[in-house]
This record gives structure tokens, sequence and C-alpha cells, in this order.
């Protein structure tokens, strides 16, 4: 514990450094200096013991938010959350959507988990031109959450299903439900909604027995009496 | 060899729920699959955005029938980290007990399904036996059979008192015995391995590349737990081993289940023992503050992840959610591949598959 603890610091202290061989470096990394999901502070502990704010959390919560800023630029900076139960969020919003890729690939090398990806309108999305998209990644136990913020029209992001294959269908659903593009997605077909629906629902105005295929309401009958109709 | 493209649908499959495979045949073994979801789309996600934080409780617990507790205890704990609620300690442990019992019925239930859909009929009958101790519990103490509405925004809305405490240990003490042999016979029953063994194989780096989780994990030997990797509610204080298998195949998934139920067992007598008095919920809630959160939870499919955010209303601005079966459909690409056309329902089923879950 005590040893790891010190492994982590001192990478923190030899990333700056590193930042322009990045390429090489980050190929050796997990092994050498960077804090893996290995090292962390799991099975051994008891939970009792995980509670309190220990140095090796502190050394993790640096390590992580080194590896992005060496990956996506100096000015990203991730603000840590603790909870009472001592369970880390970290909160890291993207100085821009280029910035999303690199610093994808350093969450991959920290054997991250893609767990979730959210996109939505924030709060004043029209007035400000904007929305937002979370990828919310497991690092053994703790969520790291990357924002990036696009225009609200043509927004494109680029695909991370090369990167994390369970992206795939987090990616085909924001595609069908919102108004983005994702570049270089393997595999770009819907995923949920039936094609007579239209593009972007959740951006828009849709009868909810639109949406659910008329599966309820007068919409249903309307197709019934139609099809009788074409019967007779 | 010839080459097929055959569709299978919920009948064919032994689903309860509707969900369709394209699958590739190479003669009679499965060459690839592709999976077409969305006949439940119901945009859930859409229409918790036009609720109430208070009315998204009951239409959560909605969401799903066998998870249908993790949902609305989940996206509470994330209102309550928005809004910085600590919730009483009876409560936490109130959560905790309606958790493991629908952990226990579900896992049940699962393995049932399994029993039924290789015609150990039984088998089946037996395990939806002892499954109904449970849902005698869940009537008894919640007045329902599925949705409990046990969850609020900063505490619980049922309280156990001394005589249901009573029924419960005796509960738990009825299930232990069936438990047991359960896990017996799912472990050596020749008829069984002769179905499940070897069958439905994930490896552990392809169960690690399609990020399953849950008991799908666990029996390749992924050793992750919400309850032990980010404690929440009572978890902290409770004692118990994460179950765990390394064959990656349909019975190592189903010894997970029963090893967990039994644990679940465990753990709900501890809550029972350790039981802090107090109250239910907390009296006062504070306004609801503009802010994001993540809860996360284990269901009995695994980790069930939600992200609010809010504005300073009542209503969420987006309120997301990832169940553990999401990942899960992927992985059955890997699990088929290779296998028999005979062997696609038990597989199927043997992931435990959530479709109301999956599509929202």
């Amino acid at each position: 514990m005590t040893d790891c603890t010190e492994t982590m610091t001192d990478c923190a202290e030899t990333m700056p450094d590193c930042a322009e061989t990045m390429p090489d470096c980050a190929e050796t990394m997990p092994e050498r200096n960077n804090p893996t999901s290995d090292d962390l502070p799991t099975a051994p502990l008891s939970p009792r013991e995980r509670v309190p704010e220990g140095r090796v959390r502190d050394a993790f919560e640096d390590g992580v938010a080194a590896a992005l800023a060496m990956a996506a630029g100096e000015e990203t900076t991730v603000t840590w959350r603790r909870d009472r139960k001592g369970v880390s969020t970290g909160w890291c919003r993207l100085p821009s959507g280029e910035a999303l890729l690199p610093a994808a690939r350093a969450v991959a090398e920290l054997h991250g988990r893609l767990a979730m990806v959210t996109p939505y309108l924030p709060e004043r999305a029209k007035e400000r031109g904007e929305r937002e998209i979370a990828y919310h990644f497991d690092l053994d136990g703790a969520t790291l959450t990357l924002t990036v913020v696009l225009p609200l029209e043509w927004a494109r992001v680029p695909s991370l299903t090369p990167i994390f294959r369970n992206c795939d269908w987090h990616e085909r659903e924001l595609m069908e439900l919102y108004d983005v593009q994702v570049v270089g997605h393997p595999d770009p077909r819907r995923l949920f909604l039936d094609h007579t629906l239209p593009h972007a629902p959740f951006e828009r105005l849709v009868p909810y027995s639109t949406f659910t295929n008329a599966a309820t309401s007068k919409a249903l009958w309307d197709k019934v009496l139609a099809g009788e109709r074409e019967d007779a | 060899m010839t080459t097929k493209i055959i569709e299978l649908g919920p009948h064919q499959l032994a689903l309860e729920e509707p969900m369709y495979f394209r699958v590739q045949l190479e003669g009679d073994r499965v060459a690839d699959l592709d999976v077409l979801p969305g006949q439940v789309h119901r945009g859930m996600e859409h229409l918790v955005m036009r609720r109430n934080l208070y009315q998204n409780i009951t239409l959560l617990e909605r969401l799903c029938s066998l998870c249908s507790n993790s949902h609305p205890s989940t996206f509470c704990a994330a209102v309550e980290e928005v809004a910085g609620i600590a919730i009483p300690p009876r409560a936490e442990y109130l959560r905790a007990v309606a958790d493991e019992i629908k952990r226990i019925a579900s896992h049940l239930f699962c393995c049932a399904v399994q029993a039924n859909a290789i015609g150990e009929i039984p088998l089946f009958r037996r395990v939806m036996e002892v499954r109904e101790i449970m849902q005698r519990a869940k009537e008894a103490i919640y007045g329902n059979r599925m949705d409990l509405a046990a969850n609020v925004i900063g505490g619980v809305r049922y309280d156990l008192p001394p005589e249901a405490i009573a029924y419960l240990y005796q509960a738990m003490e009825d299930m232990k015995k069936p438990l047991d042999e359960l896990y017996l016979q799912f472990a050596n029953n020749p008829a069984l391995m002769a179905r499940m063994a070897w069958v439905g194989v994930l490896p552990s780096e392809a169960a690690v590349e399609c990020a399953v989780v849950g008991p799908v994990a666990r029996a390749c030997g992924i050793d992750y737990d919400v309850r032990k990797k980010s404690p929440y509610g009572a978890y902290d204080r409770l004692d118990f081993e994460v179950a765990m298998q390394t064959a990656g195949d349909v019975r190592a998934r189903n010894l997970v289940r029963l090893a967990e139920a039994r644990q679940s067992v465990s753990l709900i007598e501890q809550c029972l023992a350790q039981l802090p008095a107090g109250p239910l919920c907390v009296d006062t809630l504070p306004e609801i503050p503009a802010g994001e959160a993540i809860a996360k939870s284990e269901a009995p499919r695994g980790e069930l992840m939600y992200y609010l955010r809010t504005d300073g209303s009542d209503f969420p601005v987006r309120l997301k959610w990832r169940v553990p079966s999401y990942m899960n459909w992927d992985a059955l690409k890997v699990m088929l591949k290779g296998e028999p056309v005979a062997n696609i329902p038990l597989i199927v089923n043997s992931i435990d598959p959530c479709i109301a879950c999956t599509d929202r």
C-alpha cells in the first residue's frame, strides 16, 4: 500500500516531462508508473477501512487527473467528489470536442470501463446554442465523467466504439434519439426506434401513440379500422 | 456446409418479453448474430423529463418487474446525492432488505426459466416453489408480489414491526436448506451438467471487452460487485463474500446466482439483527438544487447506474440510466458462436435477459 502511494506520487510528478513523447510513454505507462485498477485498495481492505480519505485514494485521483491533462491538454481538470461512503466521482469538462478521443484513450490505458453515455440538452440549451454529452467511466468503483460541449446544430463527435466495444449500442441510441452525428461508427443503424419514426425524437414533439408505434390509444384503432377497409 | 439465416422471436426462445434475433447458421451451428431490440421501447427517458422527481419514483418502479426495487432506490440515491440528503440509518437497512428480497426472487426466477428451457419441468416447479416463499414475504410485508413501493426521497415508506421481523427471520430460515439443495443440484446433477456445463462460454477476456457486469461477469472470474466496490446504503456495514466462478458457462452463471441468493439470506438476517431504531425518512426535504450526480447499485443483474441533472426545479433536466442487461446482449454473440441451434434458448436465458429494462 505504501509502495503504491509512492509510485503514484512519482507518476504525477514525472508526467509533465513526458508530455512531449506521449505516444511512446503511453505504451509503457501501465506497468511502470501509472495507477492501474490493480493498484487500487479494494480486496485487501474491509469496507470500513475504505471510507476514510486515504492517501491512496488521493494519489489515485491525482494520477487520473494527470493522465487526462497529459492526454487532452493542460487545461483539463478533474473535480473529485466523495459521497458519505467515500465513493469517488470525478467530473471533467473537456476543453474541446477534439480532446474526447485522446482523453478516452487515456481512460482505456487506466483500465477504465465505459459505463454509460448520456446525451442531453442542458438548461437553456436553445439560448446558448449548446448541447452536451457525458461519458461515464468506471475506474474500479470510482466513476469518472467526461463531458463534451457541442453546438446545438451540426453536432459531431468521434466514435469511441473502436476503443470501447460496448460503446456501440450507446452511440447507436445517441444517434437516433438526438441530432448528433457520430463519426466513424462501424454500424450506424437505428437500434430501438422503428424507421417510420422521425429522426431525433427527443428534440421534437412526437405524439406518444406515434412513438410507441400506436401500441395504445386511438391511433391503434385508426390503423385497425384502416386495415379493415382495405380488406373489404 | 450451408449458410442460412433464421429469425428467432420470443416464442422460440422461451422469453416472456419480446426480443428478436437474426441468427446466421453454418450447418446447425451459430456463426453470427444480430440482436433486434426496441419492441417494448416506451420512450421512458423522455417521459421522466415530463414528470417531477416524486412522480418519477412511481414511474421508474414500473420500468421492469424483476428489478423493480433497484430503479426507484437508485434514483432516490441520485436525488439525495444532488440535494445532500443523508437518509436515516434505519432506512438504509430497510432499503437493503427490500433489494435483497428482490434479488433472491429474481435469481430463482432466472434459474427456474432455464430449467424450463431444457425440459426439466419438475426442477422448474421446485425452484418456483422455493421462490414462492419470497413472493409471499413480499406480499406480507409490502402488500404486493412485484412492485414493493418501498422508497421515497430521503428514506423508505415501510417499516418492519417486531412481528414482521420475526416472520422474515422464519422465511429466511425456510430458504436456507432449499437454496443449499438447489446449489448442489445445479452444480452436480448429471442431467443439468450435460446441458449447462461448457455451454455458452464467455471467456474472461471477452467479458472485459464486452464490459459485462453482475453474475455474467462474476461467472467469468471478474471480481466486481457494486456493493463492495462502491458501497452504498447499509452495505458498508454488512459482511458478505462476492460470489465467483471461473468457467464462464451457463452452469457457472447459475452457481453465482444461487450462491448470491444464499448470501442475500444472510444479508437480510444481518440487516434484521443490526436494524437500528429511528425514523424511516428525513423530516423535511430541502429544495432540490441545480446539480448533477451519479448513483450506482448492484441490481440482481449487476451494476445499475443513474445520472441525474437538475436545474433547481422539480423536473429533471436529464435522467439517464443504464441497466446491466444492456451489455449482455453483445456478449451473447460470443456465447452463442459455434453453439448448436438447440442451445440458443438456454444460453439466451442464462444472461437473465431483461428486455423492458433494455428498451426503456
